[in-house]
């Protein structure tokens, strides 16, 4: 065993040594590859991480949403649906939702507002007010405590509004200050903004406006017999499917979502298949490889007059192919080591900084977040077997060939 | 030896996943919390246009609104596909 | 210690090009003594001399090494025997570029997992018993042809071989240097070991340490020259 360790010593020694010798040109390749591992764990360490993210947050979202469709496109839904729902066997609960974009021609973004629920903000206001801008103190104090609005003593009433950190930083304007909005009816409405939601939550809530419902609803012009959408809790949940269905048929121009399409569109975002990332990376990833098997399945004659001599000076062919082995190892491990730690910085230290311009597309206001590095063993044993394995493979595969040069041909090459 | 040192560090940043992923739990419930409270119903990434906002609530013919192989006007709009009960993966 | 029986050696069997580089010889070399095969070139010196030192097989005959038939054993064992019996001196230094004198002489003693300070100091030893120390550390690329040639023979030691074989050994050397190998096979035989070499230079085989010449021509042995 200890021979056995010695000897694989000396064969990786020679090997890197071997590998020195042609610096500019394995220097380059281990670069190359280095920066291919290092996008593709990038994107599979992103990817992973939001939806590994967005599973566990939109767990909580409601279980039907009921949207009302007119000629094929969102219309606002009756109130009188609501009751029609409510009447479903199954239903423990409908709620109504208001809420809507809004177009900042000041800044070129899009908000989203709308109406924190009543019943459950007002009986939650009463007593909590508190802070969840900075809980550093005791990350692990029940989140109840992490209340869920800046209210900073403030209700969110006529008039207020509750503003998401990203439009607040788009906007540069914070709490006390004030936000004019031009009503359907071409009245001017100036908005006090009384709370600010917490950074932390910017992944969901960064581009959000808060505001009571009579403000929501003369600013869009919207009547009282109309909301946007209903919010449907089940009795029981294995029947959300069954309830939705029942939906679907008692209010025909009803379009129910369960939360399961919520999860599931999430879970297929950004899917392999789709995205200009991997046309792109594609094209790459084959140059590369059309590169790197030449590399590595390549013999030069300086290669081929090497193993003839490693064979005359008593080498066995199992033990060229063990240096080709640890050369194609060596090579393959540091990318991918580099490559996933590179990655793991980027995506999880700086943000996914090369990913942003991508991900931005033209959307002026982008939530600041940082993601859970969440690690999926799985894809970092598939990342390493799609690099490490093929790469080693395709360095040992031509000295199969190798194994045909007669360890004479050192003699022989010269004449004699 | 460099590769060594590469597992070496590879393994610290894993134990950083597992540290911080732990840390971010208080994070994590804030923002389910939150969803729950204001029956959010997606994740604020892309704001450019409704059916990127909020990708699940699109309405069926939104995302394709002149033809299915019409190019998409917005980068996010690469990124995803639409939430078709055929269609999956 | 070698014994040859009626060995055959033919190249490209069966195709138009075939043709036979050593046709049925029967050879014994003596144990602790230099043998020169001699003969202009094409005579198949070189295919007899990688046939004896286990690099390549005959077509057709027996190779007996210290009475124990070799000719049937798989390759393994060919290269294990050639690595603990045979040293190499090659009419080329044959040294790989790129690397230090001390890994090159070090090369063939990779496989066999020795521990290295051990290995070390036998390279260092050898190197320095023909005074190239100062050169150790030194890349192969800036020897020259004469050092070049004594790192080669330091690299065929390193395994402390019984028998060593050199191909046309004095074929790039110039006459002082030539002498100067001369007398390294002369120490070789000093210290018991067997000696084979190939040769058409008189300066190697009218030497007057030369026990055996064995003349060749057309892949045969000639038995009286003339």
């Amino acid at each position: 065993m200890n021979v056995w360790i010695e000897k694989q010593r000396y064969i990786i020694d020679f090997t890197i040594s071997s590998l020195m010798r042609r610096k500019v040109k394995n220097i380059g390749l281990l670069v190359l590859y280095t920066l291919i591992v290092f996008i593709l764990a990038s994107t599979m360490f992103f990817t992973y991480a939001i939806k590994r993210e967005a599973a566990f947050i939109l767990e909580g979202s409601p279980e039907i949403v009921v949207q009302n469709l007119v000629a094929g496109r969102h219309d606002l839904l009756p109130v009188s649906y609501l009751e029609e729902i409510k009447s479903i066997r199954g239903v423990a609960n409908v709620e109504s939702r208001l809420w809507g974009y809004f177009y900042d021609s000041l800044v070129g973004a899009n908000y989203t507002l709308m109406t924190p629920p009543q019943n459950q903000d007002s009986h939650k206001n009463q007593g909590k007010t508190t802070v969840v801008e900075n809980d550093n103190g005791d990350p692990h104090a029940n989140h109840e405590a992490h209340a869920l609005f800046e209210y900073e003593g403030a209700l969110l009433e006529s008039g207020t509004l509750i503003i998401g950190n990203g439009v607040a930083r788009m906007r540069g304007i914070g709490k006390d200050d004030y936000m004019p909005f031009m009503a359907a009816d071409g009245q001017i409405m100036n908005m006090k903004i009384v709370g600010k939601l917490s950074s932390v939550s910017e992944l969901v809530s960064s581009d959000l406006i808060l505001m009571s419902e009579a403000d929501l609803r003369k600013l869009f012009g919207i009547s009282p017999d109309k909301v946007t959408d209903a919010i449907v809790t089940v009795r029981n949940p294995s029947e959300i499917q069954t309830v939705a269905g029942k939906i679907k048929k008692r209010i025909h121009s009803a379009r129910p979502i369960i939360r399961d399409e919520i999860l599931r569109t999430y879970s297929s975002i950004f899917n392999w298949r789709g995205g200009m990332m991997i046309v792109i990376f594609s094209a790459a990833v084959l140059a590369f490889v059309i590169f790197a098997w030449d590399k590595a399945s390549g013999l030069s004659a300086g290669e081929r007059q090497e193993i003839g001599i490693l064979k005359a000076v008593g080498w066995e062919t199992g033990d060229v192919i063990q240096m080709k082995f640890w050369e194609g190892a060596i090579v393959s491990l540091s990318a991918f080591l580099g490559g996933v730690i590179l990655a793991y910085i980027h995506v999880f230290f700086t943000g996914s900084a090369i990913f942003e311009p991508a991900l931005e597309g033209w959307s002026n206001l982008y939530p600041n977040f940082t993601l859970t590095p969440f690690i999926n063993a799985e894809q970092l044993t598939t990342l390493f077997f799609l690099t490490v394995i093929p790469y080693t493979v395709a360095t040992i595969v031509p000295t199969w060939r190798a194994a045909t040069i007669d360890p004479d041909s050192a003699m022989r090459h010269t004449g004699g | 030896m460099t590769l060594l040192s590469g597992i070496v560090l590879l393994g610290l940043l894993m134990l950083h996943a597992f540290t911080s992923s732990q840390g971010q739990e208080a994070n994590l419930l804030h923002k389910a919390a939150l969803v729950k409270q204001l029956r959010l119903t997606d994740l604020c990434l892309f704001t450019e246009a409704r059916y990127t906002r909020h990708l699940s609530q699109a309405d069926l013919n939104t995302a394709f609104q002149d033809h299915p192989l019409s190019m998409e006007h917005f980068p996010s709009g690469s990124f995803t596909q639409p939430n078709l009960p055929g269609i999956t993966r | 210690m070698i014994e040859l029986m009626n060995v055959r050696k033919v190249f490209n069997a069966g195709k138009p090009s075939e043709f036979s580089a050593v046709n049925g010889v029967s050879l014994h070399i003596p144990e602790n003594k230099v043998t020169v095969l001699k003969g202009p070139s094409g005579s198949g010196k070189t295919t007899l001399l990688s046939i004896v030192g286990c690099m390549s097989r005959p077509s057709a005959g027996r190779v007996k090494l210290k009475e124990r038939e070799i000719t049937s054993l798989p390759e393994r064992f060919l290269t294990d025997i050639r690595r603990s019996t045979f040293g190499f001196i090659f009419q080329q230094p044959n040294l790989i570029k790129g690397i230090t004198v001390l890994e090159n002489v070090m090369l063939p003693a990779y496989p066999l997992g020795e521990k290295r300070s051990h290995l070390k100091a036998r390279a260092h030893r050898g190197l320095s018993e023909l005074s190239l120390t100062g050169k150790a550390a030194s890349k192969v690329e800036w020897l020259s042809g004469g050092e070049a040639q004594r790192v080669s023979i330091v690299r065929a030691l390193i395994n402390n071989p019984s028998i060593i074989i050199a191909d046309e050994p004095t074929a790039h050397l110039d006459t002082k240097l030539s002498y100067r190998f001369m007398e390294i096979v002369e120490k070789f035989k000093a210290e018991g070991k067997t000696v084979i070499i190939t040769s058409h230079d008189p300066l190697v085989y009218e030497s007057k340490m030369i026990d055996k010449v064995v003349n060749l021509r057309d892949g045969k042995i000639e038995e009286n020259p003339t």
